[in-house]
């Protein structure tokens, strides 16, 4: 496993890579579209190296805690701060998203009510079941990595009728909001590299429209530095014989129909929606609900939460355009000064993954300027 | 929040439980998502669940295209290299 790291694999890929961008008329822009890639392509410095050698990479959309709107952050801050007995669950990143409401991690909850972090939806399931006398509900959030652990975690809870137990869900989709990134035509983008993951549930199907309809390349990417490399190339290939596909580069954790079993979990147990995404606006079948039949453990419905869809955004903010690659996270005014780890404005700064975090860590140069 | 990480399955009890390997700790997670599970398997794990199995033969061909793209490299540069040699004796 350590080819994946090797500095000569890396050399050698990068020299590849030169030879295809030679032969073009100007620098490719790749869009990485999760959050985990962003980080990679920062952290072993990744980005210059290939800015060197005449690839552009910009982020995407693919970071959950960044395009999960205030408006959610703000029910769930409101289920604990105005409701006694209360426990929300939840993931640790989420906690510390800044809102008109404060954050998870700094409201002030009502008597007997608190939040707690959890790694799997499934503590929230033990919790649930070990304070009987509390109301337990799960903050579920994320892409098709997550969902089907967060649909199994809900068919248990059913299947044990732990009555206390409900799920707040913001759970969204890939493809749609790459469909609407190549639509806007805001930015013009050579290819995209696929969350490895989400591809490991997902498969190489929900992807093939990008390649056949709006004629991009498009490559199933792994995290190591590697793996984005060889992406990468599969995608300069794809280009220079003018044959723009779906390629899968993790053929080792991804295969061509995704995994059958998760896919049939999250179809059973949940439906799609349309969905407000930060920056993005309304995206149509964007994101999953619970079931109708399912309804009672939708806390939504069971706690008659009126979510209005885009009203949350904080002023300044433009996690937004970050989010479709529009701009670079220096070139958001409040970017270091204003927003920053130590106190963050906007969700993109507050996750490990969000660009404008991973773009602050990862550049000496930025944080000498303060 | 792609993060998975690879760790190998050390038990598996009926109820579609069971616990991986990570860096010398085991870890209780679910493999409900899997089929033909063995210990020694290597998984991706994922918020406590098992979400795709590590495929030996697809990672074998990947590490020997790695490979190949280090030996290309180093051959180049051993190329490189004699051409400066020569062209220093020339000159």
């Amino acid at each position: 496993m350590k080819e994946l790291r090797d500095k000569r694999v890396i050399r050698g890929l990068l020299s590849e890579i030169e030879k295809r961008t030679r032969e073009l008329p100007s620098s490719p822009r790749i869009m990485e579209v999760c959050g985990t890639h962003t980080m990679t392509v920062h952290r072993y410095g990744l980005k210059n190296m290939l800015e060197k050698v005449g690839v552009e990479m910009v982020s995407g959309p693919g970071c959950p805690v960044c395009i999960t709107p205030n408006e959610i952050h703000e029910a769930a801050i409101e289920l604990v701060t105005e409701n006694e007995n209360f426990i929300l669950t939840t993931f640790g990143d989420m906690t510390r998203v800044p809102t008109r409401k404060s954050s998870l991690q700094k409201a002030v909850p009502a008597a007997g009510s608190m939040v707690k972090i959890v790694y799997s939806p499934r503590e929230s399931l033990e919790i649930a079941g070990s304070s009987p006398e509390k109301q337990v509900v799960f903050f579920g959030v994320g892409f098709e990595t997550t969902i089907p652990a967060i649909a199994l975690t809900l068919r248990e809870a059913i299947e044990k009728r732990l009555a206390n137990f409900s799920i707040l869900s913001a759970l969204w989709i890939i493809p749609p909001p790459l469909k609407a990134i190549v639509k806007a035509k805001e930015i013009a983008l050579d290819g995209f590299l696929y969350p490895g993951h989400v591809s490991a549930i997902i498969g190489e199907k929900p992807y093939q429209f990008i390649a056949k309809e709006y004629g991009i390349p498009g490559a199933i990417t792994g995290f190591e530095p590697s793996d984005i490399l060889l992406g990468i190339f599969s995608i300069l290939n794809q280009i220079k014989d003018g044959n723009p596909t779906v390629s899968n580069e993790y053929s080792r954790v991804v295969r061509a129909s995704g995994n059958p079993k998760a896919l049939a979990v999250m179809e059973e147990m949940l439906e799609t929606k349309d969905s407000y995404w930060r920056g993005l606006g309304l995206i149509p079948q964007s994101g999953l609900k619970i079931k109708k039949k399912y309804s009672a453990y939708d806390a939504e419905i069971r706690f008659n939460l009126r979510i209005k869809g885009g009203s949350g955004d904080l002023p300044g903010c433009r996690c937004g355009e970050v989010l479709q690659g529009l701009i670079s996270p220096p070139q958001c005014p409040l970017f270091v000064e204003k927003c920053n780890p130590d106190s963050p404005y906007g969700p993109c700064m507050v996750s490990f993954e969000g660009a404008c975090f991973v773009y602050y860590k990862y550049n000496p140069i930025i944080k000498n300027k303060l | 929040m792609c993060l998975g990480i690879p760790a190998k399955v050390v038990q598996i009890d009926k109820s579609n439980f069971g616990k991986v390997d990570y860096l010398g700790t085991r870890v209780k997670t679910n493999f409900e998502l899997l089929d033909n599970l063995k210990v020694g398997d290597w998984v991706i794990v994922h918020a406590g669940f098992a979400i795709s199995k590590l495929d030996e033969e697809e990672a074998r061909e990947t590490f020997s295209v790695l490979r190949e793209m280090a030996e290309q490299e180093a051959l180049a540069n051993k190329n490189k290299e004699r051409e400066k040699q020569s062209n220093k004796q020339k000159g």
